[in-house]
């Protein structure tokens, strides 16, 4: 009996397939948003399964097997970067200034009055707004700064569990968040004013 | 008591319930006096919202989802030849 245990998966904990399929379609939403491409997010995500698969039994607490497969499919897509020769990003960027800091959509939105018969400003600003327009946004934002904002807003992840879904440290996390936040606040300022979805009040 | 730009810094915490318990009193009362921050703080959630709804992924695409399911159902009798303490089949 105990011979067969340690082969086996252990009894009472769940299938893989059946842990797969629960995670299956917020795995694949993730992959795209790695890959950024169709066909690489579906060979990332057979890949993570096959992954998953064979390192199943290694996972301690199956009631964590969701930010375990976000963090198979993380280290899968890191490595086919760096397959393909590409240089995996670093904590460096985190130096940069921090420029975008003081930059806010609401405030800018009040100031630049975009739709000045509006009772609902900034709502009217968000309703300009179209799937394929926040993908734009978003496809635009630093993945450094693009997961984790990913992990928790669209996911559901604390900031601990996103730390260890993209493994670096939770302080890094947290500045990458703010980051984050405020280049998308900006991204959808300068997309709105790119693609005429506003006008801005110094313009005639 | 904290002013409006460390109030903005700390909404989109409050918004996912993260904030520490001094914190968030700090915010909770600097929102009692600030009628714009409340402003921002309703325009932040419905952002937020809008970004995790908008971006939640597209569904699999059906020819994805049959490898997938060719995948796991062979996952799946293996675990089962496994569990009847067989020889995994090749």
């Amino acid at each position: 009996m105990e011979t067969r245990r340690r082969a086996a998966i252990p009894s009472g904990r769940p299938a893989f397939a059946d842990v797969a399929r629960e995670h299956l379609e917020r795995l694949y939403g993730f992959c795209v948003h790695l890959a950024r491409d169709r066909t690489d997010a579906d060979d990332l995500l057979q890949e993570t399964l096959l992954r998953g698969m064979g390192a199943y039994s290694e996972l301690r607490e199956p009631e964590r097997a969701k930010g375990w497969l976000f963090a198979i499919a993380t280290n899968v897509w890191r490595d086919q970067l760096r397959a393909r020769g590409r240089r995996v990003q670093t904590a460096s960027l985190d130096a940069l200034d921090e420029d975008g800091d003081g930059f806010s959509l609401f405030q800018t939105i009040a100031i630049e009055d975009p739709f000045p018969y509006s009772d609902e400003l900034h709502l009217d600003f968000l309703r300009l707004f179209h799937d394929e327009d926040v993908q734009a946004v978003f496809g635009s934002i630093n993945p450094n700064y693009r997961l984790p904002l990913i992990l928790t807003v669209v996911h559901g992840f604390s900031c601990k569990e996103a730390a260890a879904v993209l493994d670096i440290p939770l302080g890094t996390v947290l500045s990458r968040l703010h980051r984050g936040r405020k280049e998308l606040e900006r991204g959808m300022w300068d997309y709105a004013v790119a693609h005429g979805l506003v006008t801005k009040a110094d313009e005639p | 008591m904290i002013d409006c730009p460390e109030a903005v810094r700390r909404m989109w915490s409050y918004l996912e319930r993260a904030l520490e318990s001094k914190p968030l009193e700090e915010l909770e009362a600097h929102l009692d006096t600030c009628t714009r921050c409340c402003g921002e703080l309703e325009f932040n959630r419905h952002l937020r919202e809008m970004v995790a709804v908008r971006e939640g992924g597209p569904p699999i695409p059906a020819d994805l989802q049959a490898r997938i399911d060719g995948l796991l159902s062979g996952a799946a009798e293996r675990a089962a030849g496994q569990a009847g303490d067989t020889e995994a089949p090749a």
